[in-house]
């Protein structure tokens, strides 16, 4: 098997550099995703996490490496890249005056499903994520665990082979985020490989199979939650280990 | 998947998006018929003045000679005023009452006024005819003409131009009159001004449009391609609060990373503008043929070239769609594009004769109306609603707001570009 078929996303010496900035928010950034796994990367703020997605999806230019995705390059094949990969922002990316339904149709209708496939799918998905009956109410109705549920929902409506979730449980109530975390699971099972960012260190080493931490613009370490915590005995935990290898200061400080 | 897919549901989204903002919905149709109609109403006010409706004035006239008589019959022969007749009122009453705002207008003639023309005419004859080299004494006789000072300058300028034309009739019917009648009083032949008209020319004024055409200029035929111009700009306000707003709540965001390219993004927002901006003409058309006469206006002569009207429209709405993309892309939040929308276009109305007819601005001003494509807009729909032109006519002005269009949708591309360069 080549590289290409075995990793889902292969970025390799990612450099990005904003105007009027010192440092580069990506430094020489390695990250290799395994397709079909559950991959957690977790980073505080400012650690260049966002950037990384948005330059997967295309959205951000970089000045040098290389992102591949599911063998594609980003710069060549961005829109053959867009119908494989499912974003789900950090914010409710939605529009507030449509309603659930109706942001859902019109998000599949993009990527190109029919009308008649396109109902089941929604209703399906609407069914499972407990909205079937607010599905009818605009989305500036919904309450902060519902816009997150379908936010998630509009993302893998198409049924992407990797599902990139930016922070998709913040702000949630204790059941959504279960909700929401149960199904990420369920959606890795059936073979879509995701990829989750999140501050939360726990819900990392809950769901995915492999994290990696991200300080400075780039992978300090990366591995399997268990094997992790074994490398490190001295700490209780993931946070623990990030603690110790990143230290406690805060790096969202402006430059 | 196909573009037209793509582009149909994109559609959908922008026409749901749109149909939801009630107060920009309200804004782009409302807003144009109520100022149509109020605008139209005003304007036509002052221009009937002229046509036939009737200004109500007060008459004291304390001569009881000729010269009263004969200007009050003048006054009466205009047609122009509902005449109140008074005797015996002094001066400064009227004043009070004229002031009150009870009569728009009063005319004052002062006792023994015949007298003291007649006196000053016989004064005049005895020198001349006597040979003296001097000017004779002259009594004077001081007509007073008062404005209500809450009349508009239109308003003075016309009264007074009708009540000089009047009385300087009268003055020199008069005078003509008496030296007649002095001179035949000295001289063995008599002499008759029976038959004498001053009037040796008389002046044809109208307005000058083709013979073929039965278009009559009034304030419908302007106010109606005014307020549509003004109205189909009005949409940048909701046209770039709308991408604003998408851009803010991430869904513009979401849909870049979907397979959908920021040209066909914009494309369906242009189609649904562009179908509201026609929407809005089209009222506005309608309603200036068939609802402006039920509110005692004329109704409005759409011209006979729809080719033109159709290209005025379409060269119109592609002007302010690029505008308001234009707009939408460079403003950094909601209330600045809705405040520099809205208060950029009223200053492209104002400099570009939407409310202020052109021609009365300074030079200055005129020249730089030039710049304000409702001015362009306004050129073009004046050749179709006043001069009855066609479509070549019209080419350079809808051809000026086509330019202006497109270099605001090169302008949105090129910052959208440079954003993602250094962002």
């Amino acid at each position: 098997m080549t590289e290409d078929t075995i990793y889902a996303i292969d970025i390799q010496g990612l450099v990005k550099r904003y105007k009027g900035r010192v440092n580069p928010t990506l430094n020489n950034l390695n990250l290799k995703v395994e397709k079909g796994s559950l991959f957690g990367l977790v980073a505080p703020n400012g650690a260049g996490k966002t950037t990384t997605l948005e330059i997967m999806c295309g959205l951000k230019n970089f000045d040098s490496g290389s992102v591949r995705i599911c063998g594609l390059s980003v710069k060549d094949s961005i829109s053959e890249i867009k119908t494989l990969i499912g974003f789900v922002p950090q914010e409710i990316a939605l529009i507030p005056s449509l309603t659930g339904r109706e942001n859902l149709r019109f998000i599949g209708g993009i990527y190109g499903i029919s009308d008649s496939k396109l109902k089941v799918r929604i209703e399906d998905l609407l069914a499972q994520f407990g909205l079937t009956n607010s599905a009818d109410k605009h989305i500036s109705e919904y309450s902060g665990g519902m816009k997150r549920r379908i936010n998630l929902i509009a993302g893998m409506i198409h049924s992407p082979q990797i599902l990139i979730l930016d922070e998709p449980t913040v702000g949630v109530d204790a059941q959504s985020r279960n909700l929401i975390l149960e199904e990420l699971v369920k959606i890795n099972k059936n073979g879509t490989t995701v990829l989750f960012i999140s501050h939360y260190l726990e819900e990392a080493e809950c769901v995915c199979d492999k994290v990696a931490l991200m300080d400075g613009g780039k992978v300090v370490l990366e591995g399997n939650p268990t094997d992790l915590a074994m490398q490190h005995p001295e700490c209780r935990n993931l946070e623990g280990i990030y603690f110790k290898l990143t230290g406690k200061q805060m790096r969202d400080t402006y430059e | 998947m196909s573009r037209f897919n793509k582009i149909k549901h994109l559609l959908i989204k922008d026409f749901l998006m749109l149909r939801r903002d009630v107060a920009g919905v309200i804004l782009m149709f409302i807003m144009p018929v109520v100022l149509v109609i109020l605008m139209a109403n005003l304007q036509e006010s002052t221009f009937n003045i002229v046509k036939g409706v009737k200004i109500p004035l007060l008459f004291v006239n304390n001569d009881s000679g000729e010269l009263g008589a004969a200007i009050e019959k003048e006054v009466e022969n205009s047609g122009v005023f509902v005449i109140n007749k008074e005797s015996g009122g002094v001066a400064a009453d009227m004043e009070k009452r004229i002031t009150a705002s009870e009569y728009l207008l009063g005319i004052y003639i002062p006792e023994g006024a015949t007298e003291k023309i007649r006196g000053n005419v016989e004064r005049f004859v005895l020198t001349a005819f006597n040979g003296i080299d001097k000017v004779p004494f002259k009594d004077e006789v001081k007509i007073t003409i008062l404005v209500d000072p809450t009349s508009n300058g239109s308003f003075y300028n016309l009264v007074m131009s009708t009540i000089r034309e009047r009385t300087q009739k009268v003055q020199f019917d008069f005078i003509m009159k008496e030296i007649t009648s002095q001179v035949n009083a000295i001289s063995p032949v008599v002499i008759s001004s029976e038959n004498f008209s001053g009037e040796q020319f008389t002046i044809d004024a109208k307005y000058a449009i083709p013979d073929n055409s039965n278009i009559v200029p009034n304030a419908v035929q302007h106010n109606i391609p005014a307020w549509s111009l003004f109205a189909v700009f009005f949409i940048v306000v909701s046209l770039s609060g709308n991408i604003i707003k998408e851009r803010e709540s991430g869904s513009f965001t979401r849909l870049l990373t979907m397979p959908c390219s920021y040209s066909e993004y914009l494309l369906s927002k242009a189609i649904i503008y562009l179908m509201v901006t026609m929407l809005q003409f089209s009222v506005m058309l309608i309603i200036g043929v068939y609802l402006i006469p039920y509110v005692g206006l004329p109704a409005l002569e759409p011209g006979n070239s729809f080719s033109a009207l159709l290209f005025m429209a379409l060269s119109a709405s592609v002007a302010a769609i690029g505008y308001g993309i234009a707009i939408g892309n460079i403003a950094k939040t909601y209330q600045q594009a809705s405040v520099f929308g809205a208060v950029s276009v009223v200053i492209f109305a104002a400099i570009g004769g939407v409310w202020i007819p052109i021609f009365i601005m300074s030079p200055l001003m005129q020249i730089i109306s030039k710049l304000s494509p409702l001015n362009w807009g306004m050129s073009g729909f004046y050749n179709i609603f006043l001069r009855d032109e066609g479509l070549l006519s019209v080419i350079p002005y809808g051809g000026a707001l086509l330019l202006f269009g497109t270099l605001c949708f090169i302008v949105a591309l090129l910052f959208k570009r440079k954003s993602r360069q250094y962002s």
